[in-house]
């Protein structure tokens, strides 16, 4: 883990309220949504993420044990993946504002946060911010195909959706659909009795 | 704010059509009836539709009658005769107009709507007992909105469309128990957002020029884009989030014990959304059609 003092750019006996200024103003700038579309979207995320975990860091209190340049990762969220699990037993059991509550605690937002941060915005109809969410998923963990494929159950409920509308107003032929009918009879029965041509 | 919940007229029958005429005409009688013949003028279709939905999980016979009235002196029209339904949709439809006008005229100080204002206020006396807790409810998530949407920090769309949400879904199920409620919340949910953000996009450009806030210019044009840019640019999105809204309705109301109306609130959910959406993205036959 880099030195935070450096990540958030301030002096290293900087106060709390400090350091969250400069967390704020940094985040403002590096947040990964105002980057859509855009080819430094990964960056972006990447030095948010090194933002967070040095304002997590610091905000533990803990600013003198000076762990984070000897090499180790002393910041690890080894704990994550329990609490993970009771986000999911949470969402599972429509139990949103626990599971939200759990979630903005978190301060590494790593694909499986974002993912189960998706799965509760889809849950609770939040379907723009599930939509950023799980596609964020995606992007940081591009080979799992749990996050891909509650990706693409939110893009299929839209599809699926829009199928009679489109699909039926299209029902009735038009002339060019009732020849090219006619025409595939016509081939299928060999003798051309359908159409008279 | 109101009037996008409506049937598509093409893959309507005419049965359901003179259907949802009743239910309309019904509605304005039971304002008339309960509340006064003033607050007749703000009838709409989104309130239609809210009673013919809670009507379609009524038993029994519904009765109709055919007579003329004020405004169409001419024809006699099929009315359906008030009901439970009706009324509720009625109560609902004035406390919302209600708080919309004060809402104006604190925002854009319209001497119209004050005026309107302190002429409806008169009518708030009719509402029964039971449904003031409602009024309450409706006061207090209105009045949340309009707190989120003068904060300007908040810049997720789903998060300043959640009150209209709530309320909407609020208004479709207080009168239900159980696991109905919870069906029926969860579509008004669904159409509450639907209804804000269509809305939202449909005054998208209106807005803009005149300065106003618009909750799609205020989350996602964060490079101050001009209407014509940054509709073209936001208008898959809207289109994503809307179609999602609209999916979920249409979920949650297959999953409802309907016992009549079905076919004409197929129609509304399944076509009629889709088709406002064509109009306000102007697509399909809506394609040249000039700005309102």
């Amino acid at each position: 883990m880099k030195n935070p003092y450096e990540v958030l750019e301030i002096s290293e006996n900087a106060s709390k309220e400090e350091i969250k200024k400069a967390y704020r103003k940094l985040a403002k700038k590096y947040h990964p949504d105002q980057y859509d579309n855009n080819p430094l979207r990964d960056l972006a995320e990447n030095k948010m993420r090194e933002i967070n975990e040095a304002y997590d860091y610091l905000m533990k209190g803990n600013p003198n044990q000076e762990h984070y340049d000897t090499g180790e990762n002393s910041y690890s969220s080894e704990n994550s993946s329990g609490m993970y699990q009771s986000v999911e037993n949470d969402i599972y059991n429509g139990n949103f504002k626990n599971a939200e509550s759990k979630l903005m605690n978190v301060g590494t937002r790593d694909a499986e946060w974002n993912y189960l941060m998706g799965i509760l915005n889809l849950r609770r109809g939040w379907y723009n911010d599930a939509y950023n969410n799980l596609s964020t998923a995606c992007r940081l963990d591009p080979n799992n195909f749990k996050y891909q494929s509650a990706f693409n159950k939110l893009s299929g409920i839209n599809r699926s959706y829009r199928q009679p509308y489109y699909g039926d107003q299209r029902k009735d032929p038009d002339i060019c659909n009732i020849c090219a009918t006619l025409y595939c009879l016509d081939c299928f029965c060999g003798g051309g009795n359908y159409g008279g041509c | 704010m109101f009037g996008y919940v409506t049937p598509y007229k093409m893959e309507l029958k005419i049965k359901d059509y003179e259907k949802f005429k009743a239910y309309y005409c019904g509605l304005c009688k039971s304002i008339k009836h309960n509340i006064g013949d003033f607050p007749r003028i703000f009838l709409n279709y989104d309130m239609t539709f809210l009673a013919i939905l809670l009507d379609s999980l009524e038993e029994g016979r519904q009765n109709y009658i055919k007579k003329r009235c004020i405004i169409h002196p001419v024809k006699k029209k099929i009315i359906l005769k008030d009901n439970p339904s009706l009324k509720y949709a009625a109560f609902c439809s004035i406390s919302l107009v209600y708080f919309k006008l004060l809402d104006d005229t604190k925002d854009e100080k319209s001497i119209k709507s004050r005026i309107l204002s302190v002429y409806l206020r008169r009518y708030l006396n009719s509402m029964p007992e039971n449904f003031k807790k409602n009024f309450q409810v409706i006061k207090n998530k209105l009045r949340n909105l309009y707190k989120l949407e003068k904060d300007s920090g908040n810049k997720s769309i789903d998060f300043l469309a959640n009150p209209f949400g709530e309320l909407t879904g609020f208004i479709l199920s207080s009168s239900q128990d159980g696991d109905i409620k919870k069906k029926l919340y969860f579509l008004g949910y669904n159409l509450g957002k639907w209804i804000y953000i269509i809305d939202a996009f449909d005054d998208l450009n209106e807005d803009m020029r005149r300065e106003k806030f618009n909750a799609i210019d205020h989350c996602f044009n964060s490079k101050k884009l001009s209407f014509d840019e940054f509709s073209k640019q936001i208008e898959k999105r809207i289109d994503f989030i809307l179609g999602t809204c609209a999916a979920q309705c249409m979920n949650a109301f297959k999953a409802l014990p309907i016992k009549r109306n079905e076919e004409l609130l197929y129609n509304i959910l399944q076509y009629g959304l889709l088709d406002k959406m064509d109009k306000v993205f102007r697509r399909g036959v809506y394609k040249n059609e000039k700005s309102i």
